[in-house]
């Protein structure tokens, strides 16, 4: 075997690796170079400069504080809705493709055609809403308004379109949500070095639109036409991961991106007529702010309308429950897509959507238990409630089939809805509307059973009360009784109506009857007295039932036979089980018996007062003892007590007084209390028993202590209301007819003082001791609270700090004996093993801990002190804040808590909107978003707006003004006309034409209010696709002035008629006198530059007026003067209804032309005007006239400067005339020579000039040599002598100083 | 009459409100205008006094488009409406609360009038605000101080005092720190009727106010009321007021629950008093113009002697902002 030649190890000589080895080496030897240059010279790095320090110190707090943003509270609820996550991009980049493969990853579900939004879980907490947006504007500029995350889809193999940078400016201005970037089609590239160049070329100009390090993920390529699966998990991690910023628009308006619509026009209208307006409901998540029904909202594409109705649905898409698990079961993982047709499958199960295909078996189910409802919820309106009931069982009234509910459900929707009057004396109600709709729908037998009806309640109420004595088995069986008869009215529906009426009467009958017996039987039971007390209990128990209604309309969302299984089992705790057992065997009689309701009452008739026989039977004592009674009673026992404590003050009351009228008129009193005020203070109640003359005002006055109705007083009142249901009965003359009375009520505040001086009608008596100490403690004198008071506080100081070591005078001070004393004792007792009772030992450690608490906080708050600033405080209150909002009405339920708050964001509603047009709902595509914006006060109404605008520099035309635009602001789309100004120096907004091209400009407009501060966008037009950038200007609402004048230049033109010095009148400028006379003082000026001023209107030319100028002025001047002209903006609003336009041509609205479009279609010129058109300038000369110079002028001249009057000679005469010499030959030729001879000598003559010069330049050459030479001479003797004498100078110098020191020394 | 009045007051105070007044006066037409503020003045009819004006000037005044500077001519002090003093004690410091507050927030009685006549005159001045912030404003805490004035014109300067001392004597029992003010106007400053009135306030450590107030009989109208007596019923009104008790005083509990509505969406709370006819009645009003409901809790005071019921109102404010006010 050969062996191989190794190579030889080389030592490297460059490099990292070498430069280190070498540096070893040095160091080895202690020649290396030193340790850094700060430590080698530290001096060299301490401050040079104090004001660069400064600087530097300055720039980083900038830097710092910049981060900060004003802290804003924070009102995203618990359960915050769904992200809205918008993909975008240009057309065939993969949209879809990917909306696919992220349901397909967060809930392995497919969906293959993708309409609307699609709601996925995606998360424990976080829920996703997908939807596409296409390359419309109209689209783009709605979805960017209400997402949250943007994923931009970027085709790489293509590049940047346009479409990608609109969005982006969309965005911006609109609050900038979230953006993404996916590039897609990154498996066209071959080559993997373009593939990288490509890459980092995006990504760089993607950072720049967005901001650097803005995340942009790359999906490599496609398998099986889907996105590799890692890639999109990964995509789905970082969405489900994300968090977002509030923005200010989106957190400040409550918003729905409606994911189902439901048309509820009555088919019949829509028969008459097809065109009519529609009432069409909306479904979607809530977001944003909290949303408040009857309010303004706005449908970008179709208009704005009122809310007319608003309620809650349960999450079809929600959260799982809380749980410990990592990740989510497949059953949550759940998926809503209604538009598209997913979803209802999934939840036809529940009870929102049984209209859904296949649930037919269901929706009967809800039918059964409708009618009940309805006749409840109509009969015994409930307390305060009902108005939050509404809300719950109008939703339901739209899943009801029509027959049945027509009646009873206008019945019983019209009269919630009405409003209601209540005295605050009487309490007298009256409900008006219900009985007009009854009687225009039904005949009298109707309105009739209507009585009987009413009868009933009234009887029912009675009945509730009626349970002390007899055990709740009554209201029981009534309630199964109605049910019965509402079931066989249900069965027979219209046939078998007017049996039913017949039927009806003959149960209320038996109601009364029964309830006659009952009474009868408290009667022989009890002593008189006592009647009087259950009647006032009664009347306490109407309340309770009123209370017990409630909670069973409450019950009603669930199956009735739950509930009632549930009633029966509450109520029968404490009845005896035989009674139970009759009452068992009576509702089965009941259910069974459906047929024929008159036997139905009859029997429950019977078997009632078996029952109530029996059940009294049962009692213990019956019902002798009240208080027993009131035990026996499971429900009220909160009630019993009040009762009791009312039964030993009355027994007090009685020992008291005896006389009997007093004690009657007290006990009335007190019932009123007890119906108003259960809690009512007992001693407050005692003191104004002495005063028997001032009931009336008193009685007011506890209305308004009164404790649990407080609410029912302000927001009408429901109980009150059904205690006087029955007189109002009673008013009805004949069944038909009502005699309307005005209310007491309503008559007495019209004609009242509104004075918000709460005027007291009985003042207490102040100078009454005990009336005096009710209000002790109120001062600071008084009494304080224990973790208040002063004294208290400096005890506990003491036991804080008790034990301290005074170390100058070594004297131990000691803490309070008494405390220490304590504290060994509990050791002792510890010690003692269990020798102290227990409570003790807990009150003690209670006491430590709270101690050890308060030292905590004590050193929180001086830690914490020290870095405390401004910003954290205002963060802190922030904070607290946002916890009150989240905590305040936790506890309450959801009904009640949307009549507080509203809808908040989070809840899935359902918005009923009316008057929608047609088009909306036959030209519905589910491709294009629906979005609900809600508006905030006065939203809603248009106006001027002021705007600060910028064209945008991608834009390639300027703006012209009175061009109509499309302006997208706040949630509208809209096209109107904008006047371009800007703002001079002096304030005055002056028109602009056109747009300026690279600045900043106000536009004013007239269209929505809108706040100021929101931003907005401006395109030409939204139809069709221009190859340009789209976008034509930005900008901000600064104003919303109504009262804004725009002014524009107006030069009035005027010319001279007659010229004085400075002075002259001018004609042609104004028509009037009066025009003049509003000028006068007016400054103007003429072409050439001439100021002056307007004096007078004159009266001969009208119109034409003096004025006066700094200079002459000629006639050919054009005075002029300048004035301003007030624009008036034009007040056109045109919301863009794109969503109205029929399917595929949504993206073709086209409002108002400009004029420029309208010219270039129909071919017009533009008429120019002449004087406006080029001309060859021609320019006459000029003609000035001779100097003339006055004679008196001239006279004063001197000699000099005289005009010579040198007159012009005139023509010679004749006789002055030269005769002409003529030559003879030879005198010519004499002449001839002579000249000849003259110019040679001349010519000689210059030769030797010139000669002469150059000699004379030559000697002067010469002679300034030798002067320099001799200069040069003269200037070295010259330093000769000088040096000699300076030499000379010196010697005696020096003598001179010697022949001094040495005289000094001599000295 | 003062109706007109004030619909004359509104409409000086906006831009653009247009009112239509039917031949009967039985009906009236009114759209609303932009508040538009300035400075301004206005005569104020002399049925109702200037608290009757004032007041829904305070409530409109932080929502102008400039700062209202408004002088009121009319009856300053009545036995009807609430009196500028009341309003200059209570209401502003309830301003204050809210984020409104600055130099200019200003109520300055120039001079006083009594009815019939009048002839007082009054400057308000009050800030802009774009936002209000929400309160929480639960515990009134205990009374620390009673301040007052007791006002006289066109009569003795002796009625003040005599006022004073008899005030003085009821409430001294409860508080030794009291200070009444008597303000004795001359000349010009006095109006044009006689009357003499006090009105008290009651200062708690919390800054809530709560305030009663007390006029005489205007002349040639009923039965002359003798100072001691009228010091006496004031004082026990003010005992009154305090035993209702509550952080808002009972004439500003509807301004406080106006701005409560109008702040932004977070939950405010407030404790006052036994609620008036009239609150009541504005609540209604609340909740027909903005939806919005208050949460009414009743709480009992755990001690004995700290007065009457309260009432814990709490809502959600509707997120209103001025959007007349400019912004640069």
């Amino acid at each position: 075997m050969e062996e191989k030649e190794k190579k030889k190890h080389r030592a490297k000589h460059s490099g990292p690796k070498a430069e280190k080895k070498r540096k070893r080496y040095l160091n080895d030897l202690g020649i290396g170079d030193e340790e850094d240059a700060r430590k080698r010279n530290p001096k060299a790095f301490t401050v040079q400069s104090a004001v660069r320090m400064a600087r530097t110190f300055h720039r980083t707090q900038d830097l710092k504080t910049k981060k900060h943003h004003i802290p804003v509270v924070d009102r995203t609820p618990l359960e915050p809705p769904p992200v809205v996550v918008v993909v975008m991009g240009p057309p065939k980049v993969g949209k879809s493709t990917l909306i696919r493969c992220l349901i397909k990853n967060f809930t392995r579900q497919k969906l293959v055609e993708i309409r609307g939004p699609v709601t996925i879980v995606s998360g424990k907490k976080r829920r996703l809403t997908i939807i596409e947006c296409g390359c419309d504007i109209n689209t783009m500029i709605d979805l960017a308004k209400v997402a949250d995350l943007v994923l931009m889809l970027i085709d790489a193999s293509f590049g940047f379109e346009m479409e990608t940078f609109e969005f982006l400016n969309i965005c911006q201005v609109h609050g900038f949500p979230k953006i993404m970037g996916v590039l897609t089609h990154l498996d066209t590239f071959k080559n993997n070095k373009q593939l990288k160049k490509t890459k980092k070329k995006l990504k760089h100009r993607f950072w720049t639109e967005v901001y650097p390090g803005a995340k942009l993920f790359y999906l490599s390529g496609m398998v099986h036409g889907e996105y590799q699966k890692q890639e999109i998990h990964n995509l789905g991690r970082f969405i489900s991961v994300m968090k977002f910023r509030p923005l200010t628009w989106q957190t400040s308006h409550p918003y729905v991106l409606a994911d189902r619509m439901e048309e509820l026009t009555n088919p019949e209208e829509v028969r008459i007529n097809p065109k009519c307006d529609r009432k069409i409901s909306l479904y979607g998540y809530l977001r944003g702010a909290h949303l408040k029904n009857k309010s303004q909202v706005h449908m970008p594409g179709v208009g704005d309308f009122t809310v007319s109705d608003v309620g809650f649905l349960p999450d079809p898409c929600a959260l799982p429950e809380q749980q410990k698990k990592r990740s989510l079961n497949e059953k949550e993982k759940l998926v809503y897509a209604p538009l598209s047709g997913v979803g209802g499958i999934v939840y036809d199960k529940d009870a929102v959507y049984i209209d859904l295909g296949g649930s037919h078996a269901h929706e009967k189910e809800e039918e059964e238990v409708r009618p009940n409802h309805q006749l409840v919820q109509s009969l015994i309106s409930t307390h305060s409630a009902i108005d939050v009931k509404m809300a719950s069982s109008k939703v339901s009234l739209f899943r009801d089939s029509r027959p049945i509910g027509s009646e009873d459900i206008g019945q019983g929707f019209v009269m919630p809805k009405e409003e209601r009057e209540i005295d605050l004396k009487t309490g007298r109600v009256r409900r008006k509307a219900v009985f007009e709709e009854e009687e225009k729908e039904n005949d009298d037998a109707l309105s009739d059973e209507e009585d009987n009806q009413e009868e009933e309640a009234a009887a029912m109420s009675e009945d509730g009360s009626d349970e002390d004595d007899e055990g709740d088995a009554e209201e029981e069986s009534d309630r199964e009784e109605e049910m019965a008869v509402w079931r066989a009215k249900r069965l027979k529906t219209e046939v078998t109506k007017e049996q039913a009426m017949s039927e009806l009467p003959a149960f209320a009958d038996s109601d009364d009857d029964l309830e006659m017996s009952s009474e009868g039987e408290g009667k022989t039971d009890l002593e008189e007295d006592e009647v009087e007390e259950y009647d006032d209990e009664e009347e306490e128990e109407e309340q309770r039932t009123y209370e017990n209604e409630s909670s069973d309309s409450e019950f009603e969302a669930m199956s009735k036979r739950v509930a009632e299984s549930k009633q029966c089992v509450i109520k029968s705790v404490d009845r005896e089980i035989g009674s139970q057992i009759s009452d068992h065997s009576q509702k089965r009689k009941a259910g069974l018996t459906t047929d024929s309701g008159n036997c139905t009452a009859e029997e429950a008739s019977e078997s009632e007062v078996e029952n109530s026989s029996l059940d009294e039977g049962g009692d213990e004592e019956g019902s002798h003892d009240e208080s027993d009674v009131e035990e026996s009673n499971s429900k009220g026992s909160q009630y019993a007590q009040a009762k009791k404590a009312d039964g030993v003050r009355r027994t007090k009351l009685k020992a008291v007084e005896a006389d009997d009228d007093v004690e009657n008129l007290l006990r009335e009193e007190e019932e009123y209390e007890e119906k108003v005020d259960l809690s009512a203070d007992t001693t407050g109640a005692l003191k104004w028993k002495e005063d028997l003359t001032q009931k009336a005002a008193e009685a007011f006055l506890r209305q308004q202590r009164s404790t649990p109705n407080l609410r029912k007083l302000v927001y009408g009142t429901a109980l009150e209301d059904e205690e006087h249901e029955s007189e109002d009965a009673a008013d009805e003359l004949g069944g038909l007819f009502r005699v309307s009375r005005p209310d007491k009520a309503s008559r007495q505040k019209a004609n009242d003082l509104d004075c918000s001086k709460f005027l007291i009608e009985k003042p207490q008596d102040w100078d009454l001791e005990e009336v005096m100490s009710s209000i002790r403690d109120c001062f600071v004198t008084g009494k304080w609270e224990d973790d208040k008071d002063a004294a208290k506080l400096l005890e506990e100081d003491e036991e804080l700090y008790g034990d301290f070591e005074d170390l100058e005078t070594g004297v131990v001070h000691k803490g309070k004996p008494a405390a220490e004393g304590d504290e060994s004792g509990s050791e002792e007792g510890e010690d003692g093993k269990m020798s102290k009772p227990e409570p003790e030992e807990e009150e003690k450690k209670k006491e430590r801990m709270d101690k050890k608490r308060k030292l905590k906080e004590m050193f929180d708050a001086e830690y914490d002190e020290g870095d405390a600033t401004y910003f954290d405080d205002l963060k802190e209150e922030m904070h607290k804040q946002a916890q009150l909002n989240r905590t305040e009405f936790e506890d309450q339920d959801d009904e009640t808590r949307v009549q507080y708050e509203g809808f908040r964001p989070g809840m899935y509603i359902r918005i009923e909107i009316e008057n929608v047009p047609c088009e909306f709902v036959l030209n519905f595509d589910p491709h294009y978003p629906v979005i609900l914006g809600g508006l905030g006060n006065s939203e809603g109404n248009v106006g001027y707006v002021q705007l600060r605008l910028k064209k945008h520099r991608w834009y390639k035309k300027i703006l012209k003004t009175r061009d109509p635009l499309i302006l997208s602001l706040g949630w509208r789309r809209f096209q109107t006309i904008p006047m371009f100004y800007i703002e001079d120096h002096n304030g005055r907004h002056r028109l602009l034409k056109y747009t300026p091209q690279h600045m900043h400009c106000g536009a004013a407009f007239w269209g929505p209010i809108t706040p100021q501060g929101t931003g907005f966008l401006a395109v030409q037009s939204v139809s069709g696709i221009t190859p340009d950038f789209r976008i034509a200007a930005t900008g901000v609402v600064l104003d919303l002035d109504k009262s804004i004048t725009i002014v524009k230049k107006l030069k009035l033109t005027g010319f001279p008629f007659k010229i004085f010095k400075n002075t002259c009148f001018i004609k042609g400028m104004f028509n009037s006198a009066l025009e003049v006379a509003k000028f006068e003082g007016a400054a103007i000026r003429t072409v050439s530059g001439i100021r002056g001023q307007i004096k007078k209107a004159l009266r001969a030319p009208v119109g034409a007026f003096r004025a006066t100028f700094e200079d002459k002025l000629l006639m050919s001047d054009i005075v002029f003067v300048r004035t301003w002209y007030p624009v008036s903006i034009p007040t056109f609003y045109n919301p863009v209804t794109s969503l109205l336009k029929p399917a595929g041509e949504k993206d073709s609205w086209s409002g108002m032309k400009t004029t420029g479009q309208l010219r270039h279609e129909r071919g017009i010129k533009v008429k120019q005007n002449k004087d406006s058109l080029y001309k060859p300038i021609v320019r006459e000369k000029r003609h000035f006239n001779k100097l003339h110079i006055p004679k008196a002028l001239q006279k004063a001249l001197p000699f000099k400067n005289k005009p010579k009057n040198l007159e012009k000679k005139g023509k010679t005469p004749k006789d002055q005339w030269r005769p002409a010499v003529i030559r003879e030959p030879h005198e010519k030729k004499i002449s001839a020579l002579l000249s000849a001879l003259s110019t040679v000598n001349n010519y000689k003559i210059r030769k030797a000039k010139v000669k002469h010069r150059e000699q004379l330049k030559e000697y002067l050459k010469v002679k300034q040599k030798e002067d320099e030479q001799k200069f040069k001479r003269q200037k070295e003797a010259k330093k000769k002598i000088y040096r000699i004498l300076g030499q000379r100078e010196k010697k005696r110098q020096k003598s001179s100083l010697k022949g001094s020191s040495k005289g000094e020394k001599s000295m | 009459d003062f109706e007109a009045s004030f619909i004359r007051l509104i409409d000086k105070v906006t831009n653009g409100s247009r009112i239509e007044i039917n031949q009967t006066g039985t009906t009236l037409y009114y759209q609303p205008g932009l508040l538009y503020g300035g400075s301004l003045e206005h005569d104020c009819s002399p049925s109702r006094s200037i608290g009757y004006y004032l007041e829904s000037l305070l409530c409109l005044a932080p929502f102008m488009k400039h700062p209202l500077k408004i002088v009121l001519r009319g009856v300053t002090n009545d036995q009807v409406d609430p009196s500028v003093d009341v309003l200059k004690a209570t209401a502003l410091p309830l301003l204050k609360r809210f984020g409104i507050d600055g130099e200019s927030l200003e109520i300055k009685i120039n001079r006083r009038g009594m009815p019939p006549k009048g002839g007082g005159e009054v400057v308000f001045t009050c800030p802009l605000r774009k936002v209000l912030q929400p309160i929480q404003f639960t515990d009134p805490g205990k009374i620390k101080r009673i301040r007052g004035t007791a006002y006289s014109v066109r009569v003795s300067p002796q009625m003040a005092n005599r006022m004073v001392e008899s005030a003085r004597s009821i409430l001294n029992k409860f508080l030794p720190d009291i200070y009444i003010y008597t303000d004795h106007m001359k000349g010009v400053s006095s109006g044009k009727s006689p009357g003499f009135g006090m009105c008290l306030t009651a200062e708690t450590i919390n800054g809530t106010i709560l305030s009663a107030e007390l006029a005489s009989n205007p002349q040639g109208q009923g039965t002359a009321v003798l100072p001691e007596e009228l010091g006496q019923n004031c004082a026990k009104l003010l005992l009154e007021e305090v035993y209702r008790g509550g952080c808002v005083d009972s004439t500003n509990q509807s301004l406080a629950l106006l701005l409560m509505t109008l702040g932004q969406r977070d939950v405010s709370k407030v404790l006052l008093g036994p609620l008036s006819p009239y609150t009541i009645e504005f609540l209604r009003h609340l909740r027909s113009f903005f939806q919005i409901m208050f949460k009414i809790e009743t709480k009992n005071p755990e001690e004995e002697h700290m007065g009457g019921e309260k009432v814990l109102m709490t809502c959600v404010g509707t997120g209103f902002s001025n959007l007349s006010k400019t912004i640069r």
